[in-house]
């Protein structure tokens, strides 16, 4: 048997156990474990689809983060602003839509004292009014819809920009949509952060066993199977001519173009389909901790996302996806402080010193990342061979 | 049948006036020198042709279309190829990923594996078949340059214009270079050949365009050119000195 | 509401005129066959400071492109903009107090020499070496860190100039290992795509330093205290007490700002001495200019590398060390630092150190009009860091060579 089969029966082995592992996974810790499984997964998400973005297409942008947050911040004010009711309220805006009104609230801030027009509204609605929520999935819907426009924008705007100019723009985007977000506080509460609610805020019934709202089972299937959708399109993309042009814009952008490339409609698009998955990735994940603060555009957040995608392998989609989820891992594995004498060793800050060491020395002496370069000893398996067996059966053949 | 216009092209670049009323026509299956000292407007005039600059007057036309206000992907589709004078292989991508660039640039609803067949032809005429799985990175200087003229093979553009394809060239490759022109000639392909190399220039192309500071002084057969008095006192007059252009060439092992 | 709609109308006027002067110009450029370069801008800012009369004025006789059409313009835009809004907010602070508008401009003033003083250092670095280090604002932190525990911790009592010389050879060493380590096999040839990796590495060591001084100092602010205190003087012009210094009775400046706002003036001119009166400085400025000339005149190049990317970190340490007495300290200080210095060199033009000057002093006046007048104090605070990335991203766009950067 070739070894080029060898890493996709191992990856159809790892999907199937990741399908069954809460099932037989039954420790202590089985919530911590799970939450692990989750966090890995989003974070698996964000390295990948970076790798496809700045590895694949060349295109180093710091912004994916910032996808990431509108993608949450689109849910969770949807969340917040957007009710269903039978009757109207006349106070607020809203629009009938058959027998129901949409009602989007008017945003108050964080003072406790005002109250929004739905509150004032109630006094004087007739009794048995229903009020809920619709449907969470249609705020995670919006939110990749609008990862994906902002995508597209950017991608347009960023046309022109290579390298560290594209890398400063899109600090400047990112710390641009972090400001707004915190300094809006009478819509996004600023730093008090915004709350949304668990994936399924009825809990569900499946197969005659209820799982409760903040039972990990439901974010954990929602997430791994947002992540291997991520990774199927991916990998799909990767393989027709869209993997092969952006990479072409990725080794020379004018090379690629006088052969024919159309390089402005690839850019775009690579931009749009990864803010859309970093967008998904975000909704789902604010739904799953349940609240979203500007934070998560911290610059570091985002060197997270970059440090995992490079270590595991910036140019292999699955390679960062699986770096992203070791790495993961081994930062929450290594919390565990300990003493040396006297000195205490705080490991919840030491581990981060040693990843941006690994992360430096793997830049430095292991370009392809750790983990890039296992898959390709199996992918590329007699590359060398058939080169050197074709070259002495064709010994006339010439070159300098 | 091929067919070019270049009408008229100017192009400044600030105050300097880099071509001047550049107007010269193409037809058929033409083998064409283009030759012009160092800042002549050579390849200021191939960008504008291909599309990476837009002229600061005049009109190109290929096959009826105009192409100079056309991005240059779309000059690429409409029929004009062109390599670049310091050689540009896709470095991490295989050679055979290479080659099916263009190919599928060229044909929207089309598969890699459509392309296998007429790849593999390719790199057999340009003897570097047994390589179609290494990446660019891994050719040699040369080997990078033939993999260029391959990837035009697939993009099978009417026009061709060679940006200095014998710069630092070993002699065995310049034969299959020789080869592949005349090749792509009998195809019906019209060739630009853009050169420093007199030699060569005057073996192969059987038209000479000669461009002086942004002037097109002369065009026509090489023999008459050559012994045009404008073009002894601009170009040929003097001693060129081609060495320079080798050393600068070959560095990309 | 009135007061208002005339700041709106007159933004709107000045902006569809700068719109149509930045479409249109170029295009009356190219047709009568003129240099077209800046012609854009030029066209943009005389169509947003004189309307139409001036677009007109400009399409007819065409002049070429001088430094003067750009200024001036420039200079008026932001006067009718300013009086704009002084009509639409009459009662704001802005334009009623002249002395809270003098202390803002003074203040402006000192914070932005103190930025461009951060900004030397990212300057001399891409001049030289033609990368961004997205480290330097690290290196700005650990300045600070050195000098805070050389003159709180370590010895207290001691000379500030030396803890401040500390913290220069401190991040002077650092960013010379760093970049012996690390940057040096870039230009060598020894990694691959050197553009990519100097973004990732230099990103790498931002985070390394961030955590690491975390790990060892921790996470809880810290503030040096005032280096010195000013003698105790009172005159007609302006009186001190130990902290700080007024002016009229009006412009108060603080002295720790007032210290390093000095010495960042002294620095840039003993910069520029050193880079055009040495040799070393010399050879630094050919390295800028030409890599390969220069390493044919027998400069060693690796040297002159090595060498502004260890200046380029003190620069920045020593920026630390002087501000470490003015904000309260953190190891994420870095990130705030980084973000202005990458505004100022995008303003100035990459590489161009009057150009980080001026940059800086932009982005200080910059963030002073706009906390001072904008009114709600608080969101204006929170959009301080903002207003620094919305020039930059503009600039990026427009005009990715800078105010004062050569045209590529």
């Amino acid at each position: 048997m070739n070894r080029q089969w060898i890493p996709r029966i191992a990856g159809i082995l790892a999907v199937v156990l990741l399908f069954i592992f809460p099932f037989i996974y039954g420790r202590a810790d089985y919530d911590f474990i799970m939450h692990l499984w989750i966090t890995a997964f989003f974070f698996a998400i964000l390295a990948s689809s970076w790798s496809l973005l700045a590895g694949y297409a060349g295109q180093f942008s710091f912004a994916h983060m910032a996808f990431m947050a509108i993608g949450a911040y689109t849910a969770a004010l949807y969340g917040n602003y957007i009710r269903i009711l039978s009757a109207p309220t006349n106070l607020c805006t809203e629009y009938q839509i058959g027998g129901r009104w949409l009602v989007i609230l008017n945003p108050v801030g964080v003072t406790s004292s005002a109250k929004d027009c739905l509150e004032i509204a109630k006094e004087s609605l007739p009794v048995g009014t229903i009020i809920s929520q619709p449907s969470i999935w249609w705020g995670v819907l919006g939110g990749v819809l609008m990862g994906g426009i902002f995508g597209l924008l950017v991608g347009y705007l960023v046309l022109r920009l290579r390298s560290t100019y594209l890398a400063l723009f899109t600090i400047g985007f990112a710390e641009i949509l972090r400001a707004a977000i915190s300094a809006e506080i009478a819509i996004t509460q600023g730093q008090a952060g915004l709350e949304l609610l668990p994936l399924f805020p009825r809990g569900l019934t499946l197969f005659g066993n209820t799982y409760s709202s903040t039972d990990k089972l439901m974010p954990y299937y929602a997430m791994l199977f947002l992540f291997l959708l991520c990774m199927a399109i991916m990998l799909r993309l990767t393989g027709t001519r869209f993997g092969l042009f952006i990479r072409a814009l990725r080794e020379d952008e004018e090379a690629a173009a006088a052969l024919g490339v159309n390089v402005v409609r690839y850019k775009v698009m690579v931009f749009t389909i990864t803010a859309m998955m970093a967008a998904a990735a975000g909704a789902i994940f604010g739904h799953y901790i349940g609240i979203i603060t500007p934070n998560i555009l911290l610059i570091l957040q985002m060197s997270l996302v970059i440090a995992m995608a490079v270590i595991g392998g910036l140019e292999s989609i699955v390679a960062s996806a699986i770096g992203a989820i070791i790495i993961l891992f081994m930062l929450e594995l290594l919390r565990n402080s300990f003493d040396i004498g006297p000195v205490r060793v705080d490991m919840t800050l030491w581990r981060l010193v040693f990843f941006g060491a690994v992360l430096m020395l793997t830049l430095r002496f292991r370009r392809n990342g750790l983990i890039a370069p296992i898959l390709d000893w199996f992918n590329r398996a007699g590359v060398a061979e058939e080169t050197v067996a074709k070259r002495q059966a064709a010994p006339t053949e010439g070159s300098d | 049948m091929t067919e070019l216009r270049v009408n008229n092209i100017t192009k400044n670049f600030g105050g300097l006036q880099v071509l001047h009323n550049v107007s010269f026509e193409v037809n058929g299956p033409e083998l064409i020198g283009l030759i012009g000292p160092n800042g002549a407007g050579k390849t200021t005039l191939t960008n504008i042709l291909d599309g990476a600059l837009n002229p600061t007057s005049g009109t190109v036309y290929l096959n009826g279309r105009r192409i100079d206000a056309m991005p240059p992907y779309e000059v690429a589709k409409a029929g004009l190829g062109r390599t670049f004078q310091v050689t540009r292989a896709f470095r991490r991508m295989t050679v055979l990923e290479n080659l099916y660039v263009p190919a599928l640039a060229l044909h929207p609803a089309a598969r890699q594996r459509d392309f296998e067949g007429k790849a593999m032809d390719v790199l057999e005429f340009l003897t570097i078949d047994h390589l179609r799985n290494e990446y660019g990175r891994a050719l040699s200087g040369g080997q990078q340059k033939l993999l260029e003229l391959g990837r035009l093979l697939m993009l099978d553009p009417d026009i061709i214009i060679l940006d200095e394809p014998f710069a630092g060239v070993h002699p065995k490759l310049m034969e299959i270079i020789y080869k592949y022109i005349y090749k792509v000639n009998e195809d019906g392909k019209a060739v630009i050949i853009i050169s420093h190399d007199m030699d060569t220039i005057f073996t192969l192309s059987k038209r000479l365009l000669v461009l002086n500071y942004g002037d097109l002084i002369a065009d026509g057969d090489p023999e008459i050119v050559k012994n045009d008095p404008t073009v002894i006192e601009a170009y040929l007059g003097v001693d060129e000195d081609d060495d320079s252009y080798d050393d600068e060439e070959d560095d990309d092992e | 509401m009135e007061y208002s709609s005339i700041f709106f109308l007159t933004l709107l006027w000045v902006l569809v005129w700068g719109a149509i002067g930045l479409a249109v110009t170029p295009r009356i450029y190219l047709r009568r066959d003129k240099d077209v370069s800046q012609t854009g801008l030029m066209g943009a800012l005389i169509g947003a400071a004189f309307g139409p009369i001036g677009l007109a004025i400009l399409w007819v006789f065409t002049p070429s492109y001088k430094t003067r059409w750009v200024l001036l313009p420039g200079i008026i835009v932001i006067f009718i903009l300013s009086l704009a809004f002084a009509r639409a907010d009459p009662n704001n602070l802005c334009v009623t107090s002249g002395s809270f508008v003098a202390s803002q401009l003074v203040n402006g003033i000192i914070i932005g020499i103190i930025y461009s003083l951060m900004a030397l250092g990212i300057t001399l670095i891409f001049s030289i070496l033609g990368i961004v280090s997205f480290a330097h604002g690290e290196f700005y932190m650990v300045g600070g860190m050195i000098a805070y525990f050389m003159t709180a911790r370590w010895f207290p009592g001691v000379n500030p100039l030396l803890a401040i010389l500390a913290a220069c050879v401190g991040t002077f060493l650092i960013g010379y290992v760093f970049e012996r380590l690390f940057l040096q096999p870039m230009h060598t040839g020894e990694v691959e795509r050197p553009g990519e990796y100097a973004i990732l590495i230099t990103f790498g060591l931002a985070f390394f330093l961030q955590y690491f001084v975390q790990a060892t100092v921790g996470a809880n602010p810290v503030k040096a205290t005032r280096y010195f205190d000013f003698p105790i003087v009172e005159n007609a012009l302006f009186q001190t007490s130990k902290g700080s210094i007024t002016f009229f009775d009006a412009v108060s400046i603080p002295n720790p700002r007032l210290t390093a706002a000095v010495v960042a003036v002294l620095m840039l001119v003993v910069l520029l001495l050193f880079l055009y009166r040495t040799w070393t400085g010399k050879a630094l400025r050919a390295v800028s200019e030409d890599k390969q000339a220069a390493a044919v005149a027998g400069i060693n190049t690796e040297g002159m590398n090595t060498l502004a990317f260890a200046l380029g970190s003190m620069l920045a340490g020593l920026s630390g060390a002087m501000l470490v007495q003015v904000f309260s300290w953190l190891p994420q200080v870095g990130t705030i630092a980084s973000s202005r210095s990458f505004v100022i060199i995008v303003l100035g033009g990459m590489g161009s150190l009057p150009g980080a000057f001026i940059g800086g002093l932009m982005v200080g006046l910059f963030e002073a009009a706009g906390t001072g007048c904008i009114p709600d104090p608080t969101r204006a605070a929170s959009y301080i860091p903002a207003y620094g990335m919305i020039v930059l991203t503009l600039i990026l766009l427009l005009k990715p060579t800078g105010l004062f950067g050569k045209e590529l």
